[in-house]
């Protein structure tokens, strides 16, 4: 019984972490958005690899170049999650492959 | 006052149809997040950032003295700016005895020289520093090698009647930062103002230059790294002092002494960069590629700065041992030479190919590159394994 308990207790727990991490990916995926897209594509900063000390030096340059940043601790936690130095680096895109892809989503507007 | 009305003039906004659609998707762009990459007049080219453009060439493109337009990399710090040539202007102010503006045509009147240079971003390579640094994620493409042809910056000095025992001479294009993004202005020393290969270029490859290389003037400062090319000049200023806006000062600036790789420089120890440091980069072969086993000639560029290079050594056995590549017979200042290496393997397996270039004041690739916070000028020997393989 204990066992069964300790079994679900992990469970929930798991549970409720991928779903924080699932919360953070969504909420910062629209943080980096909103805060970013003024000035430059996502893809200048979704190449970075960097550790937790150096998004919050990027973050911080960024703020006081004008980034519109409305919730500065989830930029910087999501993007040391999703971009951090272990991370491998993203595939080698070309600019007309990109173009090709872009043109192909026909929910881009 | 003066800067920026001038500046403003110079931009002319969409002259045509096309830019005009363009400049809506781009807006749509913007407000949705959605990148839409247009890179008109190139060939594909490695993106690492779709808007403002950094596109880089792929090496195997390095087999040309000469690279051409539609492949030469592409580095913005700020949204590219239209300039329309009919209300183009050039202002200089500062120590000049006539504060004038110059159109192209008065800039064509002047002797107009073309020579031949490699132009390479201040922080080409940053991609291969550990542990990484914030920035374009360089790998060993953001260089190219041009003619470039207009007057010489020491005549539009002397025809302005410029101070020439002031100190600096800054230079400002009619890009323009977004939100609070300082103004890319950078400035330079006055003896290198008067270098007679200093020129305000008009044409790249012997064509107009292109929209995204800084049409309609350019400045190309032979053996200094890219940072000091400034694109779509609208404004000289004569001075004895430096500009102190952000791309002087912390930007492209290189710690006189080591730094602990991932640690911190000492501000006061951040000196301005000035030219390039000798490098060489292996073209033929890509990092992991696979190819036959047959013979194979290996080919790359040599360049270094203000120096000549005078040799290249290749190893195909990771270091153990170095032999001399042939170089391009086109030995001039402040332009690449091209190198080839006819290789045999004798036999099938993985193997580590390294180039070395040495230049004319003695200076040789270091086996590790000078970490620095902001990964600029990396130089080390380059290195790529490849697997041969018996062809079926």
């Amino acid at each position: 019984m204990k066992r069964i308990i300790s079994f679900f207790g992990i469970a929930l727990l798991v549970t409720c972490a991928l779903a924080q991490d699932t919360q953070l990916a969504e909420r910062g995926k629209q943080e980096e958005q909103h805060s970013c897209v003024q000035c430059h594509s996502l893809r200048l900063v979704d190449s970075q690899r960097l550790s937790k000390a150096g998004w919050e030096k990027e973050v911080n340059k960024m703020i006081g170049w004008g980034a519109p940043v409305s919730d500065r601790q989830l930029l910087v936690d999501y993007l040391s999650q999703q971009y951090s130095a272990d991370k491998p680096q993203p595939p080698v895109e070309f600019t007309q492959t990109t173009a090709k892809q872009k043109s192909a989503t026909p929910s881009s507007k | 006052m003066h800067r920026r009305k001038n500046a403003a003039r110079a931009v002319d906004g969409f002259s045509n149809r096309r830019e005009l659609l363009a400049g809506i998707v781009a807006a749509t762009a913007i407000a949705t997040g959605q990148d839409l990459i247009t890179t008109p007049g190139k060939r594909p080219l490695i993106l690492h950032n779709d808007r403002p453009e950094d596109l880089e060439t792929p090496p195997s493109y390095f087999t040309t003295w000469l690279t051409p337009n539609d492949v030469f990399f592409v580095r913005q710090h700020l949204p590219r700016p239209t300039v329309a040539e009919a209300t183009y202007r050039l202002a200089i102010d500062g120590k000049v005895s006539k504060q004038i503006e110059l159109t192209t045509a008065d800039l064509r009147k002047l002797p107009q020289q073309t020579v031949a240079a490699t132009l390479e971003c201040t922080g080409n390579g940053r991609g291969l520093y550990r542990p990484r640094v914030a920035g374009v994620q360089w790998m060993r493409g953001a260089i190219g090698n041009a003619e470039w042809t207009g007057p010489r910056l020491s005549d539009v000095l002397k025809l302005v009647g410029a101070d020439l025992n002031a100190a600096y001479v800054t230079v400002n294009g009619a890009d323009t930062g977004v939100a609070k993004t300082p103004d890319f202005i950078r400035s330079f020393p006055m003896r290198k103002a008067l270098h007679p290969a200093t020129l305000l270029a008009l044409q790249m490859n012997r064509e107009p230059i292109p929209d995204m290389h800084g049409f309609p003037v350019r400045l190309v400062v032979p053996g200094w790294d890219g940072t000091s090319w400034v694109k779509w000049v609208t404004n000289l200023s004569v001075a004895n002092d430096p500009n102190t806006g952000f791309f002087m000062n912390p930007g492209y600036r290189f710690p006189k002494h080591a730094v602990p790789p991932g640690g911190a420089a000492n501000p006061a120890d951040l000196e301005i960069i000035e030219g390039m440091p000798v490098k060489s980069s292996i073209a033929s072969v890509a990092d992991q590629d696979h190819i036959p086993l047959a013979p194979t000639l290996l080919r790359g560029i040599a360049w270094a700065g203000e120096q000549r290079i005078t040799r290249v050594e290749i190893s195909t056995d990771a270091g153990r041992s170095w032999h001399n590549a042939e170089l391009s017979p086109q030995d001039l200042p402040f332009a690449w030479r091209l190198w080839t290496f006819k290789w045999t393997p004798l036999q099938e397996g993985y193997y580590t190919i390294m180039s070395r270039a040495t230049d004319s004041a003695g200076n040789i690739q270091p086996i590790v590159a000078t970490w620095n916070p902001s990964g600029y000028l990396y130089n080390a020997i380059d290195r790529v394994g490849v697997n041969v393989e018996k062809t079926a």
